[in-house]
C-alpha cells in the first residue's frame, strides 16, 4: 500500500508501515559486498549528521541535536540513517515522498536541486520542523535522496514557539515542497521568502546552509558507492540489507509473548480547552510481527496536542525498538512493525489540525507503548520517568544592540526505576535520548540569564526497591526584559511506579516575578518576563520500582549520605532503613 | 650522551627502542605489559635489552604511559572534594543529559568521580562578561577544610562558574585553603582548562585533581628505577597534544597525558609525512585490537580540543586520532539477519585468535589471514608458533551460516569486511577535513598493518602505502623523536577586528609566559579558535608567532580561516567572524636524531621461497616469493610478494609494486595499469 493514503482523511482504519516488501533479488546479492557496502552507507550518513553539527547555527541543532539525517534509494526506501532526535528518525520517508510527490515526481528533479518541505502533515511535527530533499545521480541515473529534516528557530509562526495554536496556519509559514536550490543554483525568489517570514533569519540561513552542506555529503558519498559498484550489484546488494533488516528485527520480535497488550493513560490538556484527555494503545504481538494499534484514540484535538500520523509511526518504531534491541536501521527494519491509526484523532490528525505540541501526545504514546508490554516482559519495563522534554523557548530584543535574539532547548527529567536498579535522574526523555543540555556558561555568554541554580532535586525521586531517578530544579533569572514560550507535559499525572513502586513528581514551571507574585505554567505561550524574574523549572522524577520495605538498608543510607534523600523522607518511606 | 630510548605501554606490549646516535646502532625489545604496576613492565624491558652502560649514555628517555587513562578506567585515584558556586554543586552528576547508547532505555551512569557528600558550595558569583555581581563569601571555607579533612580528601577542585572570563574567586579561595591550613593538591579550573562550558571544566579539573594521585608516585618510582640502573638524563613523558612534557610537568598537569596512548604512531608518521614531503598522510596502525587512524597534512599533527575519556569529557589538547575495534584480534560472526560481520569485539591477548592456540575458539582476522597464506609463519607477534589446523576449523564455523561457499570465501571476507571498516573510518576523516583520500599515502605500521597494505589501498582507492622502517615498533620510535611541548588556553569571545589584537597579543603572552622564559630551542605557536558570528562549533587557525609580537594581519587570519572553513565545508557564510579561543604552543626541540631509524636484520625468512598467497585483485591463489625486507633489491619488485621483518609481514598484492624508499621505508604502489 502507498503512504500517501494519509493525505486523504477517510473512515476507514488506516495501516502504515514499510513501503518495501522483500523482492527475493538479494538473494544472489554476495553478502561480503553487500555487508561492505551496509557500511559504507551507514557511514555516509554519519558524516551527514557530523557536517550538520559543525555547520549550524542554532544550539537547538548543534547541542540538542534537534534534527535527524537520512539516505534513501530512488524507490525511496531508507538505505542509511545516522542516530539523531529518536522520534524525527522515522518520519523523513514521509518527508522524502512528499517532498518528491509535491514538486511533480522524481523526473521533476535534476542534479543540484535541493527542495523545501515542511508541511506538518507530512513531516509528522511542526513547520518549524523544516526538511530538505536532495536527489543524488550517479551514472546518470537518479539513484536515492539525501535527507536532512531540522528544527528551526523561527518560520514564522504567530510566535516563535506556540501552545496555543487552533490551525496549522497560525503555526509557521509552510513551504509544500519547493525547490530553494535548482542546479545548484539557490531559488532566489524562494530563499527571500524563507528569510522574509522569519524573525531571525542569520540563524535560519546559517542552519539552511549546514543542511545544504550535510545533504551534499550524503549525496556525494552514496554517488562514490553507486559508481564503485555499478547500479546493478548496488541494488541487489541493497535488496539483500533490507532483507538482512528485517531479518534481524523479525529474530527480536519473536521472543516478544505473542498476545494483545494495552495500556491506558491521560493527557493534561490540549494548551487550548483545558480538561485531560484520556487515551489508550495496543499492542499486538503475532510470530514475527507487531502492530501498535491507536484506532480507539480521541479525536483530534481543538488545540495543537495532535501528533500527525509520520511521529505516530515514528515514535511507535522508537518504543518498540527501545524494548527489543537496536542497530543502525534500513527500510527492511520497517517491514515487520504495522500502525493502526483513525484519520480524525490525535494520532492521525487531518488538515488543518494544529499539531505544535506533537510531542505531547506522541512523547506519551512512548512509554505508554512500553508500559504496554510491561505484562510481557517485566524484566526489562521500567517505571515512568518524567516523560516530557520540558521544552522552554525564550526571545527579546537585546538591550544593548537592539539586536533580536531567541533560544530554546529541552531539559532533563528523572527515569524511572527497573528491576535492575535504580532510575538514572536527569536524562533527556527516551523520545531526545541523544540530546544535550546546554552548559549554563554558553547560556549565560548568549542570553541575559543568570542561572542561578541547576541542581538535583533531593526526595523528587518514587520511592521503591529501587527508586526512581531526580528530577532538575533549575532557576533562569532573567535580566533583560523578554519572553517565553513554556511547553511541558505531564504536570498533572506524576510519574506511575511499578510493582508497588511509589510515584515520582510530575513537571512544574513558576514564575515569580520581581514584584513578588508567583504562577505555575505548563503550555503557556509568549510570557511576559520583566527584568529581574525568576523562572524556576522542576523537572518530573522517575517512578519506583518495587515494595519499598524491600530497598537495601545500605541504599537507603547512601542515599541519606548523598542527601539525595532527607532524613524526614527515609522516615516517612524506609523507615526499616533506620 | 648520544643514546636515546623510547618506551611505549601498549595494552598487550610494552615496547622499547634505543638508539645510538654515535654508531646508528639500534635495539628492539617486547616485554608483556604489567598493568598493575605499569613500571615493572617498562623496568623489565630495559633490564631485558639493555646495559647500565647504555642507560649512563642516554641524554633522554621518552615514554608514553596509559596509567593517567588506567586510574580513570579502574576508578582508582585520588579522593577529591570539589567546590563550586551556589547553586552548582550537582554539574558533575547532572551532566549533559545524554546517554552513552541513546536505545538504552535503563541507563545506569557510572558513580560521578566526586560524590555529593564532597561537592560543596560557596557564596559567590561572576557573571559571563567577567563582572562581579556576588562578592565571594570566605566565611565557610574552615568548615570545608574541617570537613573535606574528615572525609579525607587528599585533592580538592575549584569550578567556579564564569572564572573563564574572570578567576579572581578561584585563585581568592586557594588562598584561603592554605590560609586555613590544608596542604594537599589543589586543581583551580581557570589553571587547567581556561575554558568555557562548566561541566566539561568541571570534569576536566577533577580528572587532573583524580588521577595526579596514581601519576605521581609512579612517575617517581619510574624515575627512580631509572635512576638506580644509571640513567641520569631527561625522563619526560608523551602528551595527548603531542609532543612530551617533562616530569615535572608532567606531575603538575597529568591530566595532559590522558589521551596519548595514540599519539606516537601519529606523531611519528607525521615526522616521516615531513621527511618525505607527503602531502597528505594517512597512518594506519593496526595492533591486535584497534586501527588508529588520523588525516595529517603537511606533516602537521591534527589537533582537538575537547576530548573524550571513559564517557567524561576532557578540555585538553589532543591528537585527533580516532580508533575503531578493528585489528588482528577482531572476531568475525554471522548476525541474526545471516550476514557475516567482524569486530567490534576482540579476542585481545588472551585467548587470541584460534591459531595462537592459546584458547581461542572463534575466528579472527589473524586466522582468516593465516588461512589465506598471507603470514609467514611466525611472523607475527615476536615468533608465537601459528597452527594452521586451528584457523581453518574456525574458519569451516562459519561457512555454513554465512552462505558462502566455502572456507577461503569466509577468509577472504572477514579481511575485506575488516578492511573496509578501516576504510570507513579514514574516508570519515578526510571528508570532514575537506582533503581528497585518493590524494594521500598510507602509512601502515603496528602488529597488523603492513598485512593490509594492498588491500587497504584497493578499499580507500589510494596508490600508495607506505611501510617505515620497524613498522611493528613504529609507535616507540616515533617516542623518540618528539619535542618538549606545552600549550595553555584561554576563552576570549570577542568579534574578530583589529581592536581586539592587542588583547589578543597580551592573553597569548600571558599564556606563554606561563610555561617559563624562553630558551633559543623554543618555537611558538599561535592558534585561535574562530567561527562565524552565530556557530557554536569553531575552527583551529595556527598562526606563526614569536612570544611577545604581534600577531600576523587581520586579513591573514580572516582568509585563512575562510580558505580552511571552505575546504572542510564546501562554502563560506556572509557572516563577520568571531574568535573564541587563543591557545599558545610551545615546542622545544630536543638534541636528538630525526635520521629514520635502521630496523635491524631478523633472517626470518630463511628457507622460505615461495609460497601460495591468496590474491585479492586476481581472486585466486597465486605462488608468491617470500623475501627479507633486507633483501629487497634497490629496484624494487613486483607485486605478489610477501616481505617479511622481525615485527610485520607485508602483502603486496598482484596488482602492486613495491621498491625501498626514503627514510628506510618500503613503498608499495598501485599499477593502475596492471591486469586485475
Amino acid at each position: 500500500m502507498t503512504l500517501l493514503s494519509w493525505m486523504n482523511p477517510a473512515e476507514a482504519v488506516v495501516s502504515s508501515s514499510s513501503r518495501s516488501v522483500s523482492t527475493g533479488i538479494g538473494d544472489t546479492a554476495d553478502p561480503i559486498t553487500t555487508e561492505i557496502i551496509r557500511q559504507g552507507l551507514n557511514a555516509a550518513a554519519e558524516h551527514m549528521k557530523r557536517t550538520v553539527i559543525r555547520t549550524a547555527f542554532s544550539p537547538i541543532i548543534y547541542e540538542a541535536l534537534d534534527f535527524a539525517v537520512a539516505l534513501y534509494d530512488a524507490d525511496m526506501s531508507m538505505l542509511a540513517q545516522a542516530p539523531t532526535l529518536p522520534s524525527f528518525m522515522g518520519t523523513l520517508g514521509f518527508c522524502v515522498e512528499a517532498a518528491v510527490t509535491a514538486v511533480g515526481g522524481s523526473q521533476a528533479l535534476g542534479p543540484g536541486d535541493v527542495v523545501l518541505y515542511n508541511d506538518p502533515f507530512g513531516t509528522g511535527t511542526h513547520p518549524q520542523d523544516a526538511a530538505m530533499v536532495v536527489p543524488i545521480f550517479a551514472c546518470d541515473t537518479l539513484v536515492g535522496y539525501a535527507v536532512i529534516k531540522a528544527h528551526w528557530l523561527d518560520i514564522g509562526g504567530k510566535d516563535p514557539y506556540c501552545t496555543d495554536t487552533v490551525d496549522v496556519f497560525q503555526e509557521g509559514t509552510i513551504f509544500p515542497g519547493v525547490k530553494l536550490y535548482e542546479g545548484d543554483q539557490v531559488v532566489d525568489s524562494i530563499y527571500r521568502m524563507v528569510l522574509a517570514n522569519s524573525r531571525i533569519p542569520d540563524a535560519v540561513i546559517g542552519d539552511i546552509n549546514a543542511m545544504v552542506a550535510g545533504a551534499r555529503s550524503g549525496g556525494a558519498a552514496l554517488t562514490r558507492i553507486v559508481e564503485r559498484y555499478g547500479l546493478e550489484e548496488f541494488r541487489h546488494c541493497v535488496a539483500r540489507i533490507y532483507d538482512h533488516g528485517e531479518a534481524m528485527v523479525r529474530h527480536w520480535f519473536e521472543q516478544l509473548p505473542d498476545g494483545e497488550y494495552s495500556a491506558h493513560s491521560v493527557i493534561d490538556g490540549d494548551g487550548v480547552v483545558g480538561t485531560p484527555i484520556p487515551f489508550e494503545v495496543t499492542v499486538r504481538v503475532h510470530g514475527s510481527s507487531v502492530t501498535v494499534d491507536y484506532t480507539k484514540a480521541p479525536d483530534q484535538t481543538v488545540g495543537p496536542i495532535n501528533s500527525p500520523l509520520p511521529s505516530t509511526v515514528a515514535v511507535s518504531r522508537l518504543a518498540v525498538a527501545y524494548l527489543v534491541g537496536n542497530e543502525a536501521p534500513n527500510e527492511g527494519h520497517f517491514r515487520a512493525l504495522e500502525v493502526l491509526t483513525r484519520p480524525g484523532s490525535i494520532f492521525h490528525p487531518v488538515r488543518p489540525a494544529p499539531s505544535f505540541m506533537y510531542g505531547v501526545p506522541s512523547d506519551h504514546a512512548i512509554e505508554l507503548i512500553i508500559n504496554a508490554l510491561a505484562a510481557a516482559l517485566p524484566e526489562l519495563v521500567p517505571a515512568a520517568s518524567g516523560g516530557d522534554i520540558c521544552a522552554l523557548v525564550w526571545w527579546g530584543t537585546r538591550e544593548g544592540t537592539g539586536e533580536p535574539w531567541a533560544d530554546g532547548a529541552p531539559h532533563p527529567v528523572g527515569l524511572g526505576a527497573s528491576p535492575q536498579g535504580d532510575g538514572a535522574s536527569t536524562m533527556m526523555f527516551h523520545s531526545e535520548s541523544a540530546t544535550r543540555f546546554t552548559p549554563a556558561e554558553i547560556w549565560e555568554a548568549r542570553n541575559p540569564w543568570i542561572i542561578e541554580q541547576c541542581a538535583l532535586a533531593q526526595d523528587s525521586g518514587g520511592v521503591g526497591m529501587f527508586r526512581g531517578g531526580l528530577g532538575l530544579n533549575l532557576s533562569f533569572r532573567v535580566i533583560e526584559d523578554c519572553y517565553i514560550t513554556v511547553a511541558i507535559a505531564r504536570t498533572k499525572l506524576r510519574p506511575w511506579g511499578l510493582e508497588g513502586g511509589g510515584e515520582g513528581r510530575p513537571n512544574d514551571l513558576v514564575i515569580e516575578y520581581p514584584d513578588g507574585r508567583t504562577e505555575s505554567h505548563s503550555l503557556s505561550t509568549r510570557v511576559t518576563l520583566p527584568k529581574g524574574t525568576l523562572v524556576h523549572l522542576r523537572t518530573g522524577s522517575g517512578g519506583g520500582h518495587g515494595d519499598p520495605a524491600e530497598r537495601e538498608i545500605s541504599s537507603v543510607r547512601s542515599d541519606l549520605t548523598e542527601e539525595y534523600i532527607s532524613l524526614e523522607h527515609a522516615y516517612t518511606h524506609y523507615p526499616h532503613a533506620l | 650522551m648520544t643514546v636515546v630510548i623510547g618506551v611505549d605501554v601498549g595494552g598487550t606490549f610494552t615496547d622499547l627502542v634505543m638508539r645510538d646516535q654515535a654508531d646508528g646502532q639500534v635495539i628492539v625489545g617486547k616485554v608483556p605489559t604489567t598493568p598493575q604496576d605499569p613500571e615493572v613492565g617498562v623496568l623489565n624491558a630495559v633490564d631485558a635489552v639493555l646495559t647500565p652502560e647504555h642507560l649512563s649514555r642516554s641524554s633522554h628517555f621518552l615514554h608514553g604511559t596509559t596509567v593517567g587513562l588506567n586510574a580513570l578506567i579502574e576508578r582508582r585515584g585520588a579522593t577529591v572534594g570539589l567546590i563550586t558556586t551556589a547553586g552548582f554543586r550537582d554539574v558533575l552528576e547532572i551532566g549533559r543529559g545524554d546517554r552513552p547508547d541513546p536505545y538504552d532505555l535503563r541507563p545506569r551512569p557510572k558513580d560521578p568521580l566526586v560524590p555529593r557528600r564532597r561537592r560543596v558550595e560557596v557564596t559567590e558569583r561572576t557573571r559571563a562578561d567577567g563582572q562581579v555581581v556576588t562578592p565571594l563569601d570566605l566565611s565557610d571555607v574552615a568548615s570545608i577544610v574541617e570537613s573535606f579533612a574528615t572525609e579525607s580528601v587528599d585533592a580538592i577542585a575549584v569550578v567556579l562558574i564564569n572564572s573563564y572570563t574572570n578567576p579572581h574567586h578561584e585563585l581568592l579561595l586557594e588562598a584561603e585553603l592554605r590560609r586555613c591550613g590544608y596542604e594537599g593538591d589543589i586543581s583551580l579550573s581557570h589553571r587547567v582548562s581556561g575554558e568555557y562550558r562548566e561541566y566539561e571544566r568541571t570534569t576536566t579539573t577533577v580528572i587532573d585533581a583524580f588521577v595526579r594521585h596514581r601519576m605521581g608516585p609512579y612517575l617517581r618510582r619510574l624515575r627512580d628505577g631509572l635512576a638506580e640502573r644509571g640513567f641520569v638524563g631527561e625522563l619526560l613523558i608523551t602528551r595527548s597534544g603531542g609532543g612530551a612534557l617533562t616530569v615535572e610537568e608532567a606531575l603538575q598537569r597529568p591530566f595532559e597525558t590522558i589521551l596519548s596512548g595514540p599519539v606516537a604512531g601519529a606523531a611519528a608518521t607525521a615526522r616521516l609525512a615531513q621527511a618525505m614531503s607527503l602531502p597528505l598522510a594517512i597512518p594506519a596502525d593496526v595492533g591486535g585490537t584497534s586501527f588508529d587512524t588520523a588525516a595529517i597534512v603537511d606533516g602537521r599533527l591534527p589537533l582537538n580540543f575537547e576530548g573524550d575519556v571513559e564517557g567524561l569529557p576532557l578540555q585538553c589538547p589532543w591528537v585527533d586520532v580516532r580508533s575503531i575495534g578493528a585489528g588482528g584480534g577482531s572476531l568475525a560472526h554471522v548476525d541474526e539477519g545471516g550476514l557475516l560481520r567482524v569486530g567490534p569485539r576482540s579476542a585481545g591477548a588472551i585467548p587470541g585468535p584460534a591459531c595462537y592456540q592459546r584458547g581461542g575458539v572463534q575466528a579472527t582476522v589473524t586466522d582468516a589471514a593465516l588461512a589465506l597464506g598471507m603470514l609467514a609463519s611466525g611472523a607475527l607477534s615476536g615468533g608465537v608458533g601459528l597452527d594452521l589446523a586451528a584457523a581453518h576449523r574456525v574458519l569451516d564455523d562459519l561457512v555454513e551460516s554465512s552462505g558462502l561457499p566455502d572456507r577461503v570465501s569466509v577468509a577472504q571476507g572477514i579481511m575485506r569486511i575488516a578492511a573496509s571498516h578501516m576504510a570507513e573510518a579514514v574516508r570519515g576523516i578526510t571528508v570532514e577535513k575537506g582533503v581528497d583520500l585518493r590524494a594521500g599515502a598510507l602509512v601502515a605500521f603496528g602488529g597488523a598493518g603492513p598485512l593490509f597494505a594492498s588491500l587497504l589501498a584497493l578499499e580507500m582507492d589510494v596508490d600508495t602505502v607506505v611501510i617505515p622502517s620497524n613498522a611493528g615498533n613504529f609507535s616507540a620510535v616515533g617516542l623518540m623523536q618528539s619535542d618538549v611541548s606545552r600549550s595553555a588556553a584561554r576563552t576570549l569571545l570577542r568579534p574578530l577586528s583589529p581592536h581586539i589584537m592587542q588583547e589578543v597579543v597580551d592573553v597569548a603572552t600571558d599564556l606563554g609566559l606561563s610555561f617559563g622564559p624562553a630558551t633559543d630551542a623554543d618555537s611558538y605557536e599561535l592558534l585561535l579558535d574562530l567561527r562565524y558570528r552565530g556557530q557554536e562549533h569553531s575552527l583551529t587557525i595556527a598562526l606563526p608567532w614569536a612570544l611577545g609580537e604581534q600577531t600576523p594581519p587581520i586579513e591573514l587570519i580572516e582568509s585563512k580561516f575562510e580558505a580552511e572553513y571552505h575546504a572542510s565545508y564546501g562554502l563560506n557564510l556572509p557572516e563577520s567572524v568571531e574568535l573564541v579561543n587563543v591557545r599558545v604552543q610551545r615546542h622545544t626541540r630536543l638534541n636528538v636524531s630525526r635520521e629514520a631509524v635502521s630496523a635491524p636484520r631478523w633472517n626470518g625468512a630463511t628457507g622460505l621461497v615461495e609460497r601460495p598467497v591468496w590474491s585479492f585483485t586476481q581472486a585466486e591463489w597465486l605462488l608468491t616469493p617470500v623475501i627479507e625486507r633486507t633483501d629487497l633489491p634497490k629496484e624494487g619488485m613486483v607485486g605478489p610478494v610477501l616481505i617479511v621483518e622481525q615485527t610485520a609481514t607485508t602483502v603486496v598484492d598482484f596488482g602492486f609494486g613495491v621498491r625501498p624508499g626514503e627514510q628506510e621505508s618500503l613503498v608499495v604502489t598501485r599499477d593502475r595499469g596492471a591486469r586485475t
